[in-house]
């Protein structure tokens, strides 16, 4: 209950965030005009309104996801508030755990106010649903919910702008699993330990894009429920451990 | 925190971070599976393409986009460049190669399961070109590039003509700086005088090939030891007495040859001028026998011929073609063609299908949009001893092959401006030498006027779909067909 | 009585990270506040009040040193639920509105309904926030409805502990006068304040007990009447006849005279009864008999200034 109240608190005061909902309105307004673009691509502008739709999706989800999540906890401290939570009988990882979940709530508004947008712009364009879409949304979701789980372990530690150059480069290195996954046979030791470092640990956030099969319908994935589901796990288990590892040194922080 | 509930969370985080491998090592087949298909444009894209321009480095990033195209390129991706084709040039409108290689990729690289160009994406390409033309004043790469596509892919030759003259005449190269001040290439007079041959304008052809000459002879003369610009200067030589020697084997007697006042039978290769040499000569009784077959084949007396006299032009007496086609929809939206052509091997059939109110469209400004709803079908067959014609299979392309039309025109032509040389050897450049009793049209609105092969039928989508067969009633006339396409057709550019 | 604070050796140092010199912001402090008292905790800004109100909270970690709050050692949990804190200068979430914040507050307690809103009531209410603003949100507040908000959340829980930190500082006198008034409430309910201030008039008359901290140290502990508490007294009197103001002279050291009335301004405790007979004897009327008390103030910088001076 204590947790859901943090999450509560945060959620509505991250949707009181102009920067945010600014986002938001751009995002969204740029997948409405998304049909508008198809003029850029003859022949495949329904691959480009999809693929545009899916890339602001992302984009935006990206920056909504780094700027909720390296601030939830910093805020706190630098506005004071987090002396009256924590001097009231809130255990420290309820605490980190409320901050995580309201900012993940955040994300989860943004990018499904997003998603929804977007497939009713599909629907109003190709007049049919595409629920296959949606499964990119969600694959976005569970992206942002890991790469969010990595701001929060880092905002427990490091500032605000470290944070922000943390997240954001991880979040680019993990999506190099397509590189890193072809250097895991390179012949030489050095280069395929980095590889196989980089690839496991660091975590792999390119796993989640699967914009290729949703606009080329001639990609075929055996067993993409599977895939999809092995990808939801990966994501839960991951930002577990992040979270864990957050919990574990938020509560020697001195605030 | 009690120490014992640290360590107990640590220790979890080890079997949690196993999971995590275990699962990635899973992933990894899903991950390697989903990349081995073509990439998205956008999705591409990272965020220093969007970041970029808003800090004003539109050049580098329409750097870097063209790099990213030319990936997709690299993996046969056409679709994906385009979009960057148009985001380039509004980043970088000075790039030149952007406007030629996006051009390219419109009008040659869509195209439908036979490998057939879509066609329709033609005048963007050329819109795309005259853009860039505008935005790079007095450069003539563009406008090279427009002649050339009009040469090769369109073979509309007056317009090929129209931009190869502005390109020699008022364009310049560009240098190191990017100033206009290099001659253009002497490849850009030789594609003028190339184009002036198709028009049938030989003279006017020969001209130019001397004024080339006459520049590298210039060039080579101030840099002697430049092998390249020898070699130019040899091959315009060559080219200078080819198209003497083709004029005067196809159209006069060898003792009228006359070069510069000159009586000639041939080029000096060192100063191209005529000089006299080896007579165009019937040197056997068999040259003598095939002529006069020629002659009795299409029923005009023979001439008298013996051993040792002159030749007459190679395009007399005219050749029947015997010029047939029999179209037929085996499969709904499946023609095959049966054809017949009196002509030697290699010469190409044009075939062209068509709703009936088409007419090339002229673009005010550049679109990547066209009209989905058109269909318009062009091939080219080849004629093997005498006889043309395959399948043309339109049923599985919907997209290029909408059929939306009631009526269509179907199209079998041949130009002989179009065709090889050794074929025009005997029809000449403007199909002098040629004749067909039903399917010969003269383009008279010409100069000078080019006699064509054209049968043209006019169907209807019933019969497309074989709900009724096409017969020789529906033979459509040649000289209508030409007022109707001419009315929407754009004038052709001056000169 | 029971200890609801008690403090032993309670250190804090800090590295600074420039010059590589240990800063000692708390520096062995022994303390014990009462149940039910109000307690005030004094010292100038950076003298390590907040810093001590923070390590009893579990904010941040001592050094070294222990400390109990209500019986159990810091950052227990359990302990947590039954006492409340209102930071220096705290800053709420300013989008909410004053119900929303105390509701959210009333939650992290565990507090379910309908009690929940009986207790924000209630807050609201004893703090003295006008109804009308209830519903609107912090961030068209003025300070004083903030410090109020703020001590409505440290009662939403009725606490048997309050820590205040400066909940006085930067009002105007009216808020300052009744925000006073309402420490001197919840003190009166019997619970207990921790009461952390450099407002010394308010401490003087809210507070029974003080202690004094400087650069991390206590220098003065004690109740507050006791600390102000004057060792002179003054006499008014009048009449007596003519050797009464030698007589007087004599025992007290000065008498002044001026209109008939005549004042000893500084009598010795032990002399009251002695000069009080003499007047008396020598038929004068003890007019009034006044003892010197000092202000805390007073105290204050003078314990202060024998500290920074030796």
């Amino acid at each position: 209950m204590v947790t859901l109240a943090i999450a509560k608190q945060t959620l509505e005061d991250m949707l009181r965030r102009k920067i945010l909902l600014i986002l938001l309105i751009v995002a969204v307004a740029m997948i409405a005009l998304g049909p508008s673009v198809g003029f850029l691509s003859p022949r495949e502008s329904s691959a480009v309104l999809r693929s545009l739709g899916l890339a602001v999706i992302l984009l935006a989800g990206l920056l909504i996801t780094v700027l909720t999540g390296i601030q939830v906890i910093p805020t706190e401290i630098e506005r004071r508030t987090i002396y009256t939570v924590l001097s009231k009988p809130v255990q420290r990882y309820e605490f980190v755990l409320g901050k995580f979940l309201g900012g993940l709530f955040t994300v989860f508004v943004m990018v499904a106010s997003m998603g929804i947008v977007f497939l009713g712009v599909l629907r109003y364009q190709e007049g049919r649903f595409a629920p296959e879409m949606a499964q990119g949304v969600m694959m976005t979701f569970f992206q942002m919910t890991l790469l969010g789980a990595l701001a929060i372990f880092f905002s427990t530690f490091a500032t605000p702008v470290v944070n922000f150059f943390l997240s954001f480069g991880l979040f680019i290195v993990g999506n190099l699993s397509s590189v890193t996954e072809s250097l895991l046979q390179n012949k030489n030791v050095a280069t395929r330990l980095v590889a196989t470092l980089v690839h496991y640990a660091i975590p792999n956030f390119g796993n989640f894009n699967i914009q290729n099969k949703l606009i080329h319908p001639q990609v075929v994935i055996k067993n993409m429920n599977v895939f999809i589901m092995q990808n939801i796990a990966y994501a839960i288990i991951y930002a577990a451990v992040l979270l864990i590892l957050a919990i574990i040194v938020f509560d020697r922080r001195e605030v | 925190m009690h120490p014992a509930t640290r360590r107990k969370l640590l220790l979890a985080l080890v079997p949690l971070f196993v999971a995590v491998v275990l699962l990635q090592a899973r992933i990894d087949p899903f991950v390697a599976e989903l990349h081995k298909g073509s990439r998205t444009p956008f999705a591409g894209l990272t965020t220093e393409f969007i970041l970029g321009p808003l800090l004003g480095m539109q050049q580098a990033v329409a750097g870097l986009l063209w790099v990213r195209a030319d990936e997709f390129f690299h993996e046969g991706d056409y679709d994906a460049i385009l979009p960057m084709v148009r985001m380039v040039t509004w980043l970088d409108p000075h790039n030149l190669d952007v406007y030629i290689t996006g051009a390219w990729h419109l009008a040659y690289n869509f195209t439908d399961s036979s490998e057939r160009s879509d066609r329709r994406y033609i005048p963007a390409a050329q819109k795309l070109l005259e853009e860039g033309d505008a935005n790079n004043p007095g450069v003539y790469d563009i406008a090279f590039e427009l002649g050339w596509e009009n040469t090769d892919k369109i073979k509309d030759y007056q317009r090929a003509y129209h931009w190869y003259r502005i390109c020699a005449y008022e364009r310049k190269g560009a240098d190191e700086r990017g100033e206009l001040t290099k001659p253009v290439p002497m490849f850009v007079w030789h594609q003028l005088a190339h184009s002036l041959v198709r028009l049938g304008r030989i003279d006017e052809s020969i001209e130019v090939w001397r004024k080339a000459l006459a520049m590298s002879n210039e060039l080579v003369r101030q840099d002697p030891k430049d092998f390249s610009k020898r070699n130019v200067r040899d091959s315009e030589r060559h080219n200078l007495e080819l198209t003497l020697k083709r004029k005067f084997s196809r159209y006069t007697h060898e003792v009228d040859w006359s070069i510069d006042g000159k009586r000639t039978k041939s080029i000096d290769p060192y100063t191209g001028q005529p000089t006299p040499a080896d007579a165009y000569l019937f040197l056997s009784e068999d040259d003598i026998r095939q002529k006069r077959e020629q002659f009795t084949n299409v029923g005009e007396p023979v001439p008298p011929m013996s051993v040792g006299s002159p030749r007459p032009p190679a395009v007399v007496p005219k050749w029947e073609t015997a010029f047939d086609v029999r179209p037929t929809f085996v499969e709904d939206k499946v023609l095959d063609l049966k054809g017949q052509f009196n002509v030697g091997d290699g010469a190409r059939v044009t075939i062209r299908l068509h709703d009936e109110n088409w007419r090339p469209p002229q673009l005010k400004a550049f679109t990547f949009d066209i009209d989905q709803s058109v269909t318009l079908m062009q091939d080219q067959h080849s004629v093997r001893q005498g006889t043309w014609g395959r399948k043309i299979d339109m049923s599985k392309d919907p997209k290029m092959y909408s059929f939306k039309s009631e009526r269509y025109f179907l199209v079998f032509e041949f130009d002989p401006r179009g065709t090889s040389p050794f074929i025009q050897d005997r029809f000449g450049w403007s199909g002098e030498g040629m004749t067909d009793r039903k399917y010969l049209y003269v383009e008279s609105d010409k100069n000078p006027p080019n006699r064509i092969l054209r049968k043209v039928y006019r169907i209807t989508r019933a019969q497309v779909f074989r709900r009724a067969p096409i017969t020789e009633a529906d033979v459509f006339p040649a000289a209508e067909y030409a007022r109707l396409q001419k009315q929407a057709s754009p004038p052709p550019p001056a000169q | 009585m029971a200890a609801a604070v008690s403090i032993q050796g309670l250190t804090k140092t800090y590295l600074d990270v420039w010059t590589k010199t240990e800063i000692r912001a708390v520096d062995n402090l022994s303390l014990d506040v009462e149940e039910g008292e109000v307690f005030g905790f004094l010292g100038r800004n950076g003298a390590g009040k907040t810093t001590t109100i923070k390590m009893l909270l579990g904010l941040i970690f001592p050094t070294a040193g222990t400390a109990t709050v209500l019986g159990k050692p810091i950052g227990d949990i359990e302990v947590k639920a039954r006492i409340s804190y209102l930071p220096e200068e705290a800053y709420f979430y300013e989008g909410m509105t004053g119900w929303d914040l105390l509701d959210f507050y009333a939650r992290l307690f565990r507090i379910s309904e309908p009690e929940r809103s009986r207790r924000i009531q209630k807050a609201l209410q004893d703090v003295l926030l006008d109804p009308q603003a209830w519903r609107r949100p912090l961030r068209g507040y003025s300070k004083g409805m903030r410090q109020r908000i703020g001590i409505a959340q440290a009662l939403i829980n009725e606490p048997e502990l309050l820590f205040l930190d400066e909940p006085t500082s930067g009002l105007d006198p009216i808020a300052h006068a009744e925000l006073r008034e309402i420490i001197v409430n919840v003190g009166r309910r019997g619970k207990t304040v921790f009461l952390s201030s450099h407002q010394l008039p308010d401490v003087e008359l809210t507070c029974s007990r003080v202690a004094i901290i400087h650069q991390g140290r206590l220098l003065k502990t004690g109740r507050t009447d006791e600390l102000t508490a004057g060792d002179k007294v003054e006499i008014i009197f009048e009449g007596g006849d003519d050797g009464l103001v030698e007589k007087v002279k004599q025992v007290a050291g000065a008498c002044e005279s001026k209109n008939g009335a005549k004042r000893v301004p500084s009598v010795d405790p032990k002399d009251v009864n002695a000069i009080v007979d003499l007047i008396r004897g020598a038929k004068g009327s003890v007019q009034a008999v006044v003892p010197h008390k000092r202000s805390l103030e007073e105290v204050f910088v003078e314990t202060v200034l024998k500290e920074s001076g030796s």
